[in-house]
């Protein structure tokens, strides 16, 4: 199969939302001894950055932009592993969940999804997330960045331990740490001690940009 | 009927399903598919539509999802089925009317219909809000007992106990919705209005144990009261939130379960998500045991519920639910703008006209997208619901002319909206009035509406 059926396959995938499909062109892609950074960035990208598009323009929907994340993901998952490390990629690693206590997810699922149209490594830890769990994953999976997601005014303090666990194990310095959701405001990041509050979805992939080369 | 018990057995037994797929491959496509079947189509020149036979598909069109999808127990990841039969029994069984309250603030909240000259339910207040401090809250819901048209309260959700931020599940949250159930009925206590119920039992309590804690009777709380139980998006439940079905029924409370699909989310667009509205009405008075419902959807893109849209998913879900159910349904609505401006008031009356002329009551109100501390006043519930009863009985089609003219104030304004003043900025707590210059902004919001030919109750 030629690279450019290949790279043509991998953009379709994500524009129609099937991750079968992805699957297969990524398959496709190793045994053809394609440059794995290549299908990855003219491949999954541009349709990747496509559907964000339309999604902030209201042209397509929150089940659209999971679906076509899915897939990319999908894609990602063999792919990434045959990329060399210190090669460019993937901007950086950004863990993301929502906090302890709470179970709301749109808002999560949103940026989640609008990270990786945004080229990021997106480990995604569900709702409800130990403070602990989102640091022992932002270490594991050398983050740069920690987005916690809370969605009442009952939850957000969990926001304060995530930075307060990361001051007193000195690693403060090691991981952006972004808050979101609900009654989240910039003052409520500044008075724990956060980086960054994304005040829409939109604004919190900026800030993840912002810090994607460390703090 | 269905109750308590079958809920946990179709919990339990029902089809075992991950959360994602329920979501984004049954639940997303379902509702794209009863869209096309019933060619509901939305128009944004007639935000508010009076075409009985759109209301009508959309019926059908709910029904028929709910059938297709059920509910999903995110605890046992298993699907909680309904045939056909059960959701139209439980639509005949459900109750007309309901009173809430004591003494002389006991009042009956009826069923309404499209056009309808009775005025509707008006549930006032901060919708969950969240307020800094007991003082605020206290200032907030004595306001909103003096409103002469509040027949029930929602009140603010507090966030500090002792100093310190309240936690989930924590005795904090616990000893926070005992708080918010004693200052609540304090407050109203202090202006006179004793027996007023309060309807958005606790909004403090986002746990179970939070909520069954402040169901001690010397906290206040009474069976006449309204117990809210929040949804999660979509048609979701999970032990905890059964749980404080089980608790409230089990004080005889009456359930309000409150659900808030997303513009933009997991219902697709305009027509997804009025479909999606009329099938959480019968999830929850199936799945959550309610006898009143609660609905907010709210824009993903501006967390409120005052854009064209959102009008139209307003009024056209209300017209479903009301031509074809008896159900007790109030609309909760959110502005982008905050007090002291213009647009907040304009916000607020676009949406609340198209619920009330829908058939609807009101639940009013969160400001500013409900997110900011103390932005807040009695001021913007007491006009929404000066707004819902001048409206009853207001035609469809005039209604739709004025929300034009309302879009049309604010509109353009949406991706970034004035966020105003806070409590103490344009609230006077000792003189129980709006500030010199909120009472201007009153004044020039009622002369607006006067010239697009809604007279509103002189501002004194």
């Amino acid at each position: 199969m030629s690279e450019e059926k290949i790279l043509k396959d991998l953009q379709k995938s994500v524009l129609e939302y099937d991750s079968a499909g992805a699957v297969s062109a990524a398959k496709a892609a190793i045994a053809a001894k394609m440059d794995p950074l290549k299908a990855v960035e003219k491949g999954l990208v541009p349709s990747i950055e496509t559907i964000g598009d339309k999604f902030e323009k209201m042209e397509i929907y929150l089940p659209e932009l999971m679906l076509a994340a899915d897939a990319m993901k999908s894609a990602l998952a063999l792919l990434l592993p045959l990329i060399p490390k210190g090669s460019k990629g993937a901007k950086a690693t950004v863990v993301i969940g929502t906090v302890q206590g709470d179970v709301h997810e749109i808002g999560k699922n949103i940026v989640s999804s609008l990270l990786m149209a945004g080229g990021f490594n997106v480990i995604d830890l569900g709702v409800d997330v130990k403070t602990t769990v989102f640091i022992d994953e932002a270490k594991r999976n050398s983050a740069g960045v920690i987005g916690a997601s809370a969605l009442m005014s009952s939850t957000i303090g969990s926001q304060k331990d995530i930075v307060d666990f990361l001051v007193s194990s000195r690693d403060r310095k090691k991981y952006a740490v972004l808050v979101g959701g609900g009654p989240t405001t910039k003052e409520w990041a500044k008075e724990i001690g956060a980086d960054g509050c994304g005040m829409t979805a939109v604004e919190a992939v900026a800030l993840a940009n912002k810090f994607s080369k460390g703090r | 009927m269905v109750q308590i018990l079958d809920i946990m057995e179709k919990a339990l037994e029902g089809k075992p399903m991950s959360e994602t797929d329920y979501q984004l491959r049954l639940f997303a496509p379902k509702v794209a598919e009863k869209v096309k079947e019933h060619r509901i189509k939305w128009d944004p020149e007639i935000p508010i539509p009076s075409d009985n036979s759109l209301a009508d598909e959309l019926f059908e069109a709910g029904l028929e999802l709910l059938v297709d999808v059920g509910a999903y127990c995110t605890d046992t990841g298993r699907v909680i089925s309904y045939t056909e039969e059960e959701i139209r029994r439980s639509l005949k069984e459900a109750p007309s009317k309901l009173h809430f309250g004591e003494g002389r603030d006991r009042k009956k909240l009826v069923a309404r219909t499209p056009e309808d000259k009775t005025p509707p339910w008006c549930l006032l207040g901060a919708g969950g809000g969240p307020c800094s401090s007991d003082r605020s809250f206290l200032t907030l819901v004595e306001g909103y007992a003096e409103i002469p048209e509040t027949n029930a309260i929602t009140t603010p959700a507090i966030t500090r106990v002792g100093g310190m931020r309240v936690r989930p599940a924590s005795p904090l949250e616990v000893l926070a919705a005992q708080r918010n159930a004693v200052l609540a009925r304090e407050a109203c206590n202090r202006v006179g209005r004793e027996g007023i119920p309060i309807m958005n039992s606790l909004a403090t309590a986002e746990s179970d144990i939070a909520f069954a804690a402040a169901l001690q009777p010397r906290f206040g709380m009474r069976r006449s009261d309204g117990y809210m139980i929040c949804c999660m998006d979509p048609m979701k439940v999970d032990f905890a939130r059964l749980n404080k079905v089980a608790v409230a029924l089990s004080m005889g409370g009456a359930i309000g379960m409150c659900f808030g699909p997303m513009l933009g989310g997991y219902a697709g667009g305009p027509e997804g998500t009025a479909v999606s509205n009329v099938a959480h009405h019968m999830m929850g008075v199936l799945t959550y045991q309610s006898s009143w419902l609660l609905p907010f959807t709210i824009h993903l893109k501006y967390v409120a519920s005052s854009s064209r849209d959102m009008l139209w998913v307003i009024s056209s879900m209300g017209q479903a639910i009301s031509r074809n159910t008896h159900l007790l349904s109030l609309n909760l609505n959110y502005t982008t703008a905050g007090p002291c401006t213009p647009m907040c008031l304009y916000e607020t009356s676009a949406s609340v006209m198209a619920a009330v002329v829908s058939g609807l009551s009101i639940e009013s109100l969160g400001v500013a997208t409900n997110k900011h501390e103390d932005r807040t006043t009695p001021v913007e519930p007491r006009i929404s619901a000066e707004v819902a009863h001048a409206v009853a009985g207001m035609k469809r089609s005039d209604a739709n002319e004025l929300a034009k003219k309302l879009l049309a104030k604010y509109e353009s304004k949406l991706s970034s909206p004035p966020l105003g003043k806070g409590l103490y900025e344009c609230w006077d707590a000792d003189g129980r009035e709006p500030s010199k210059d909120y009472k201007a902004v009153i004044r020039q919001y009622k002369k607006g509406m006067a010239d697009m030919g809604l007279e509103l109750k002189p501002e004194l």
